[in-house]
């Protein structure tokens, strides 16, 4: 029997736009499975080792809920947290949590703030937020059945730019995604994946939700071939919906 | 006045286009003559009533505590309650000369708008219900929404103000005034069982950053809190439910008391959440001076408005329409619907049209889990609105078993259905965001009469 654990990073902090829906459709799909699925919550003061955990989320939240956050994530969390991404843990970083991750932020007054430093991207705040419906195109989930679409929500004043070394999660087809510029969204190294995308993003993306629980069984299990694949036609239905009304 | 006269042209106008012109006027006089809204304001008494939930509810207990005095007054239409429609109530009470005989105003204002509508209007008494995430794609964040209210209250001089003392966000702004200030809240004796803290939009001290402490939770974010660093806690409520004698489907009995006295009432509107309401309601009277007795008759006697718990009487069985605008009042619709006695049939009929905010991602923090809960006392879920499919997808995630789950996105479709599928007697509960709540009483209207709202 599989079982796996899910690490939810300030799940009382980090819990602004419905982000907390990622981790209830990875356990949700485990489960129907029957793969026995452990959450445990994680916030300021409590010990993070990585090791104890198999996926690890981390949400968006408020400028007010991040600054109280930012100490114990960058001092206390920094080097367990860079540990897990290093060693192949499927990590997914929603919106406030995919800035942590970078180098920093530069705020609108000009003065720059040391993030984690896991990822080689960084952050400019912008005047405007960039809000709307948002579908990108993922090459690492296209396949003879799935044209790669995921669809979600974005809401960010921030503009993410990525190093050269550091692959996109996908090519915008509606939305702005990291910068309204560049016409990527998200990011992806090893096995973390960032996105601006709320939604929340895993429920009506089964197939990308899916792409992550197999990565963290591939990763603790060496028996591990495939999952069962699952009735995902009131997810699938939602999804083809919801694009056919962004992209009219 | 031209402006006045313009406005009242663009009235009729809408009248005979159809259409609710409850901005429009009001943004037309506004061209013409900008201070329009001070000018015809400043004859009133002027009582205002904000926050995120309850404002409606409020507004409209409040209404009959006015009427069961005796009082003569103006008041707006709920979704009247932007700049435009604020407004708008004042072209149409006054004459073209812009007086009005009566001289008090009732006024529901959006929490966003208060800022703006203070630089024109001089209000007596402030009523502030509470605060909660809640279309976080037009409001920005919480604390933003706090402090424009708290900048509009720093503008006037005479305003008394009636807040939350169980919602920390709310009663920090006690301190933005040096004049009379009164506290509702819900004591510890009054509640069974301390609502789970599920999701709290404010659980960092204001002042000092540090995570609060609750001797107890009521709801939400909403109970005794306590910063165990700056000493910020709860203000001891003037007005506060002591006891819940009787929560049903319809109403709400209660102990409660003002100061040192206590006093027995009925609140003929269901919904835990709705005794806050009436707890403001309670207290605003209080600062008017009125006898207690009035202000409990006309909670005995009161009428909700529109879409808050109102009830549709169909041959032999109810349709119930209760307005959900964010995650906080769903999950107190959710508590509601478990004091069903028969089995439970409910629609939900989610939009995401600017008024009922454009990103659904908020249904993830709708706690639907507890449909589940319900197992064979939940008979049927439809998922419909623009959104139906969304809807459908938190559904099956909460746990709610697919067979139960039908997505019907054709109004019509689903009263039918619905109402079949109902035993004699039971109720067909209809919860819909705002623009939703619109579009299916339009047709509950056509169906089986109605009246229309800004009429």
């Amino acid at each position: 029997m599989y079982e796996l654990n899910i690490c939810h990073l300030y799940p009382d902090l980090l819990n602004l736009y419905g982000d907390r829906g990622n981790v209830i459709a990875l356990k949700k799909r485990c489960e129907w499975r029957d793969i026995a699925v452990n959450v445990i919550n994680i916030s300021c003061g409590d010990v993070f080792d990585h090791t104890k955990y198999d996926m690890i989320f981390i949400g968006g939240g408020q400028d007010y809920e991040q600054e109280i956050l930012e100490a114990d994530l960058l001092e206390d969390k920094a080097d367990e947290l860079k540990k897990a991404i290093e060693n192949n843990k499927a990590v997914l970083a929603i919106c406030g949590g995919y800035q942590l991750l970078g180098k920093y932020y530069k705020t609108g007054d000009g003065k720059t703030i040391e993030y984690l430093g896991a990822l080689d991207l960084w952050t400019i705040a912008g005047n405007d937020r960039l809000i709307g419906n948002l579908v990108f195109e993922c090459d690492f989930l296209k396949s003879d059945s799935f044209d790669g679409r995921v669809v979600g929500f974005e809401n960010h004043s921030g503009k993410t730019y990525l190093g050269e070394g550091l692959k996109p999660m996908g090519k915008v087809i509606s939305g702005y995604g990291n910068n309204a510029q560049d016409g990527f969204e998200g990011a992806v190294y090893k096995n973390t994946f960032c996105s601006y995308s709320h939604g929340s993003l895993l429920p009506k993306n089964p197939v990308l939700a899916d792409y992550l629980i197999s990565l963290a069984l591939k990763e603790k299990y060496s028996d591990f071939t495939s999952l069962l694949t699952l009735d995902d036609n009131i997810e699938l239905l939602c999804h083809d919906t919801v694009i056919k009304k962004i992209i009219k | 006045m031209l402006s006045v006269i313009a406005g009242k042209l663009a009235i009729i106008a809408c009248k005979i286009l159809k259409r609710s012109g409850t901005n429009m006027p009001g943004n037309v006089a506004a061209k013409i003559d900008k201070q329009v809204l001070k000018k015809l304001s400043e004859p009133f008494y002027i009582i205002m009533i904000t926050g995120t939930n309850g404002k409606t509810t409020t507004t409209g207990m409040v209404s009959q505590i006015l009427n069961e005095n005796g009082v003569d007054f103006i008041t707006n239409k709920s979704g009247a309650n932007l700049f435009g429609g604020v407004t708008s109530l004042f072209i149409s009470s006054v004459n073209v000369f812009g007086k009005c005989k009566k001289n008090t105003a009732l006024i529901e204002v959006d929490e966003a708008t208060i800022d703006r509508v203070t630089n024109y209007i001089e209000p007596d008494i402030l009523v502030v219900t509470n605060f909660f995430r809640d279309q976080l794609d037009r409001y920005g964040e919480l604390y933003s929404t706090l402090n424009k209210v708290r900048s509009g209250i720093l503008k006037t001089k005479k305003i008394k103000l009636v807040l939350n003392s169980d919602d920390s966000l709310c009663a920090s702004l006690g301190d933005a005034t040096q004049n009379e200030v009164l506290y509702f809240g819900v004591e510890k004796t009054a509640i069974e069982n301390t609502d789970e803290n599920n999701i709290s939009d404010a659980s960092f001290c204001i002042h000092c950053k540090t995570k609060y402490e609750y001797s107890y939770f009521v709801l939400g974010h909403l109970g005794d809190f306590k910063c165990p660093k700056c000493g910020y806690s709860r203000p001891t409520p003037n007005v506060k439910c002591t006891d819940v004698l009787e929560l049903t489907t319809t109403n709400s009995r209660i102990q409660f008391s003002i100061d040192d006295n206590s006093f027995e009432a009925n609140i003929n509107v269901a919904g835990f959440y709705n005794i806050y309401n009436a707890l403001a309601a309670i207290a605003c009277a209080k600062i008017l001076d009125y006898p207690v007795e009035k202000s409990i008759s006309a909670l005995n006697n009161f009428q909700n408005s529109f879409g808050r718990m109102e009830n549709i009487v169909v041959g032999n069985k109810n349709i119930r329409l209760i307005l959900a605008k964010n995650p906080t009042g769903f999950n107190q619709i959710l508590n509601y619907l478990f004091t069903e006695q028969r089995s439970v049939h409910v629609a939900f009929l989610i939009n995401d049209r600017v008024q009922d905010g454009t990103d659904v991602s908020w249904l993830w923090d709708v706690d639907f889990e507890k449909l589940a809960q319900m197992d064979g006392h939940l008979s049927q879920v439809y998922a419909s609105g623009i959104r139906a499919e969304d809807m459908a997808v938190r559904l099956k995630y909460a746990g709610v078993g697919t067979e139960k789950i039908i997505t019907e996105k054709v109004y019509n479709q689903l009263i039918s259905t619905g109402l079949d599928s109902l035993d004699t007697g039971n109720t067909l509960y209809i919860v819909p965001t705002y623009t939703a709540m619109l579009d299916i009483r339009q047709l509950l209207k056509e169906k089986f009469g109605l009246k229309d709202f800004w009429v």
